[in-house]
């Protein structure tokens, strides 16, 4: 605190002065909303001046904030007397902050951890100031720690993807499958988009095994995961090896006729390898047969059930003769047999 | 040894749940997701009690974050998860899939905002009944043993943890937390004195 021999009209400009200097933005809102307070910071980094935004309210100097959190919080300090924290983390930039000119004229926020805080009246204010509630929001630039962060998750990323990796044939293993396929799950039930899964199984990989032996075996699964992973065209999409020879296709935003379409190159791409498997019940080459499902996740709609459904649709590819692909929910025979499964 | 009468414990829990449904809706719309809580049990015991509970038998960490409430009455607020279900609520509510041994920095923030939004919530109703003012603070996120956050050891005190069991529920993921308030008896009888205030309006 400051000395308190100095005279109040000093203390008072020593205050204005160290509000000006400080290095955190501070807005001070009545009991009606509107800004009574607007720091210098706030004043270059919202290349607003006080002057402009004294006496407004805050719903009109930020309309888009309406009911937001901040605006719940300024609402529960001014109403309740709570104070109210405001993570970066959960709330992506709340304020048109910019951190200098340049990033103002490209439009990129500024990271922010926000705090509104009723502020306590003091007594020997006037009466009717003491009535009235006032919050003080506090917005501190909070960049360099998260983007300190995103570099250590990144980090933190590279070391998981080294073991969600599948040790034979290197591409994403079950674990990998299983976190990817939540994730998306979720993304697609919140933009109301549809989610696609290919499920691919090796014909007759069994005799193929029994005759020309394991080492074989590994082999001829590494050529087919690679093959299988040439043929994704976005970064988005994800081949992972399921089980034994069973590989799986996540496709974001994909509807079935896209999800058909990549399901047929995947087909073909296998037959183009031309492996001899002189012990096949469909060639003399290796071929997969392959399930496929598109849905645009409902409420009731669960991962195992989407699964479920894929795995169905290769079960009827395998009774369908093998070596062809079935969507989940078509008529397999005799309707679109044309269409959805192709031999040779 | 203080207790509620069985009329005043329902309607603790009905305020509660009210609270808590409030604050599930405001997770819901920072996720957009849908986010459900609610409040199925509350207790009164001593501090030792809500430590062993808690605890278990192994001294397992538990994140906590608190907040002091002043007026109406004195109380010092936690939302408790243990360590382990602390990260899967922040992993859900940042929609991460990589996770970490400990929460970060930032997470830590994101968890203090969640506890934030929570006891806010609780503790607005209860103002609301009491008619009267009521200042909270600014959460602090701790983490520690159950004897370290409920200061259990060593100390004497004459009050009461009231403990709400919340039911957490993120996209099909249910998660069990505490929210505790420290009480001691003026603000015990306090509580009492505002929740039979509101009954009788109620009644009338």
């Amino acid at each position: 605190m400051i000395a308190a021999d100095n005279a109040p009209n000093i203390q008072l400009a020593l205050f204005k002065s160290i509000v000006k200097t400080v290095g955190v933005g501070m807005i001070v809102l009545d009991a009606q909303e509107r800004v009574i307070l607007w720091n210098h910071w706030m004043e270059q980094h919202s290349f607003y001046s006080s002057e402009a935004v004294l006496g407004k309210t805050f719903l009109e100097l930020f309309p888009e904030l309406k009911n937001g959190r901040a605006h719940n919080a300024i609402q529960g300090a001014l109403k309740n007397n709570f104070a109210s924290l405001i993570s970066q983390n959960l709330n992506k930039a709340p304020f048109p902050l910019f951190a200098n000119a340049g990033s103002h004229v490209t439009g990129e926020r500024m990271q922010q951890a926000v705090h509104v805080m009723p502020i306590d009246m003091p007594a020997d204010l006037p009466p009717e100031w003491q009535l009235q509630r006032h919050c003080l929001v506090q917005i501190t630039d909070v960049s360099v720690a998260v983007n300190r962060e995103k570099q250590l998750r990144e980090l933190a990323v590279e070391l998981q993807n080294q073991t969600l990796a599948d040790g034979l044939t290197g591409i994403p293993n079950r674990r990998r499958f299983d976190e990817h396929m939540e994730s998306e799950f979720r993304r697609a039930k919140r933009s109301v988009s549809p989610l696609s899964l290919i499920m691919i199984d090796v014909d007759s990989f069994k005799d193929y095994n029994d005759n020309y032996g394991h080492q074989k075996g590994d082999d001829c699964l590494i050529m087919i995961a690679a093959a299988l992973a040439r043929a994704l065209g976005r970064p988005c999409d994800l081949i992972a090896r399921y089980g034994g020879e069973e590989f799986m296709a996540v496709l974001p935003n994909t509807n079935a006729e896209g999800a058909l379409r990549l399901a047929n190159t995947m087909r073909s791409e296998i037959q183009l390898l031309a492996i001899e498997h002189a012990f096949s019940k469909v060639a003399q080459h290796i071929t997969i047969s392959l399930g496929v499902i598109t849905q645009i996740p409902a409420h009731n709609t669960t991962i195992p059930h989407m699964i479920g459904a894929a795995d169905r649709a290769l079960y009827q590819a395998k009774r369908s003769g093998r070596n062809c692909v079935v969507v989940h929910g078509e008529p397999t025979k005799p309707a679109t047999t044309a269409s959805t499964i192709s031999t040779k | 040894m203080f207790q509620l009468t069985e009329l005043q414990h329902d309607a603790l829990i009905e305020l509660f749940n009210q609270g808590v449904g409030q604050a599930a809706a405001a997770m819901s719309q920072i996720v957009r997701e849908e986010v459900t809580m609610s409040v199925p049990l509350i207790t009164f015991q001593t501090r030792t009690e809500v430590a062993q509970a808690l605890g278990g038998s192994q001294s397992r960490r538990i994140c906590a974050v608190t907040q002091i409430y002043e007026g109406a009455f004195n109380t010092e607020a936690m939302l408790m998860f243990p360590e382990d279900k602390s990260l899967k609520i922040v992993q859900l509510m940042l929609g991460q899939t990589v996770t970490m041994e400990e929460l970060s920095d930032m997470e830590q923030e994101a968890m203090s905002e969640i506890g934030n939004i929570i006891l806010n919530s609780c503790m607005s109703t209860l103002a609301n009944i009491s008619k009267k003012e009521l200042h909270g603070s600014l959460p602090v996120y701790r983490i520690g043993t159950s004897d370290q956050i409920l200061g259990s050891v060593g100390t004497q005190w004459d009050g009461l943890v009231l403990t709400l069991k919340i039911d957490f529920n993120i996209e099909k993921h249910e998660i069990d937390g505490y929210v505790a308030f420290l009480l001691d008896m003026n603000a015990l009888h306090d509580l009492q004195a505002y929740l039979e205030q509101y009954l009788s309006g109620i009644v009338s």
